[in-house]
């Protein structure tokens, strides 16, 4: 019981940390979508080169390690900007650099996902919505996105599980999160009950991955309940 | 601008020593993993009383935490833990053992979900067809379905394996010598954390690549009996990585519903 406490004590004083953590998650989650979906659209493309390049570029992602990545972004930016254009971002949040880090590890799978839902709603359905007189543009937003939307959900949970996970290596840059506000307090604690407080820090994001999960799930099925073929009946999922 | 290569030449001379450190996690881990992961998969299709919900909650507590606090509570709580036992000694541990346990336990979850979603993918009817020819429900599981389901898992552990090389770039955490640790020492003397870290870069893509080769030739291999692969040349087979797919897709279920449906009919 004494453990206990001790572990709702540590939650306590970490909690305070999370904003920093969701803001980072919520923000790469965003901008990370939006490039994933152009990535998607360029490995369907037309034109040999833009497949070939976005899929050296999600291979090549998918491949590295997040931490080898933020600190890639970290050095290399300043880097890059110095030389380019002669701009010093060296003073810039560190949070930016991990937002950009994250950003660019999500939209690699992100685009994965996306096109194999879209290429698993079956061919008929785009016909069928040319056929009525439909333009291009409202067969994929009316027909094709809602159905491949449903598909991409499950994935795109453990995505966004998967994310927040590596968001809790922005500590190795210096942004004070929830991990490298645990190590303080071990480090208050002289080393003292770290196994309580790395717990406490654990639990948390046990609690924010499964609301995660079982949020999804539900829209997941509630979305699935509306959805009914011509004769009535409910789809099978 | 422009990059220290005179620099990142010797660093790429002394990570050399550190590859072998993180291969030898990397195996260890997988070797221990499979087996238990395996087994807790068992647990969990067999819903085996007491352990199987105990298992589900082990899955869930290792695929809901980062791995960086899972190396932070094994890393801090093993030593004082291990004390108890065999005394003072436990503090002088090479941190390699730690690294195995860390990403040992780490893969076990995901492994059990691989396997337990390979299982489930095996067709009910040919468990029925095994049985029908009088095959012992024991010959059955093991000349008639593993083969079928470690096929279908094969791509799944290929993901492991590939995540396991990606998160033992951690293990420097727990003052491993790995490649990640020898190049982090070696930017610390002249600041040249880029040139150091491209480095790394370099060597983790080319460990990854070899990885999805290697595993991508395995099942090649395996499934050339099964359906008509499209031939992928190896750019292809380089450049596409598969979906981290745990659960049972609809299309497999699916599947399997008409396979069930049809063999009903058949036998009507």
């Amino acid at each position: 019981m004494k453990e206990l406490s001790l572990i709702l004590q540590f939650v306590q004083q970490i909690l305070p940390a999370i904003w920093i953590t969701l803001l980072i998650s919520v923000i790469s989650i965003g901008i990370g979508t939006i490039f994933g979906f152009l990535l998607a659209w360029g490995k369907m493309s037309r034109l040999k080169s833009v497949r070939w390049l976005t899929s050296i570029y999600v291979s090549v992602i998918r491949a590295t390690p997040a931490i080898i990545m933020i600190f890639i972004v970290y050095y290399g930016l300043p880097f890059l900007f110095k030389g380019w254009f002669h701009l010093n971002i060296e003073g810039w949040q560190r949070m930016y650099f991990v937002i950009i880090a994250l950003t660019l590890l999500f939209s690699a799978p992100v685009a994965e996902i996306m096109r194999s839902a879209y290429l698993a709603v079956p061919k008929g359905q785009q016909e069928a919505g040319l056929l009525v007189g439909m333009t291009k543009f409202q067969v994929f937003y009316r027909i094709l996105l809602p159905q491949a939307f449903v598909i991409a959900l499950p994935n795109f949970a453990n995505s966004v599980i998967n994310l927040l996970k590596e968001g809790a290596l922005t500590f190795t840059i210096g942004v004070v999160d929830m991990v490298a506000k645990a190590q303080m307090i071990v480090s208050n604690n002289s080393g003292g009950f770290a196994f309580e407080t790395y717990g406490a820090l654990a639990l948390i994001y046990w609690v924010i991955s499964l609301a995660i999960d079982k949020f999804v799930s539900s829209a997941e099925k509630a979305y699935r309940r509306k959805r009914q073929t011509i004769d009535g009946s409910r789809e099978a999922v | 601008m422009s990059l220290d290569t005179a620099f990142m030449g010797q660093v790429f001379k002394l990570t050399l020593q550190g590859v072998p450190v993180t291969l030898k996690i990397v195996l260890v881990a997988l070797i221990i993993s499979l087996p238990i992961g395996f087994l807790f998969a068992l647990i969990r299709i067999y819903q085996v009383k007491v352990l199987s919900p105990l298992v589900r909650l082990y899955v869930s507590f290792v695929r809901g935490t980062p791995i960086i606090a899972q190396i932070l509570i094994v890393y801090s709580a093993f030593p004082s833990f291990l004390a108890q036992f065999i005394g003072k000694t436990a503090f002088n541990i090479d941190p390699i053992i730690y690294a195995y346990i860390v990403f040992a336990l780490n893969s076990v979850a995901t492994l059990t979900e691989v396997f337990r979603s390979a299982l489930q993918t095996v067709d009910k009817g040919q468990l029925e067809a095994g049985l029908l020819v009088g095959m012992t429900p024991a010959q059955t599981f093991l000349r008639v379905i593993l083969p079928q389901a470690l096929i279908s898992a094969l791509p799944n552990i290929t993901n492991t394996t590939l995540y396991l090389i990606k998160n033992s770039s951690l293990a420097f955490i727990m003052s491993v010598k790995d490649i990640t640790a020898v190049a982090k020492t070696q930017a610390a003397f002249s600041y040249n954390f880029l040139e150091a870290y491209l480095v790394v870069w370099v060597y983790y893509l080319v460990i990854a690549y070899v990885a999805e080769f290697l595993f991508s030739t395995l099942t090649h291999y395996f499934s050339r009996y099964l359906v008509a692969e499209p031939n992928k040349n190896w750019f292809q087979r380089l450049f596409s990585f598969r979906q981290p797919n745990t659960a049972v897709t609809n299309t497999q279920a699916k599947r399997a519903q008409f396979i069930a449906k049809e063999v009903n009919h058949v036998n009507n």
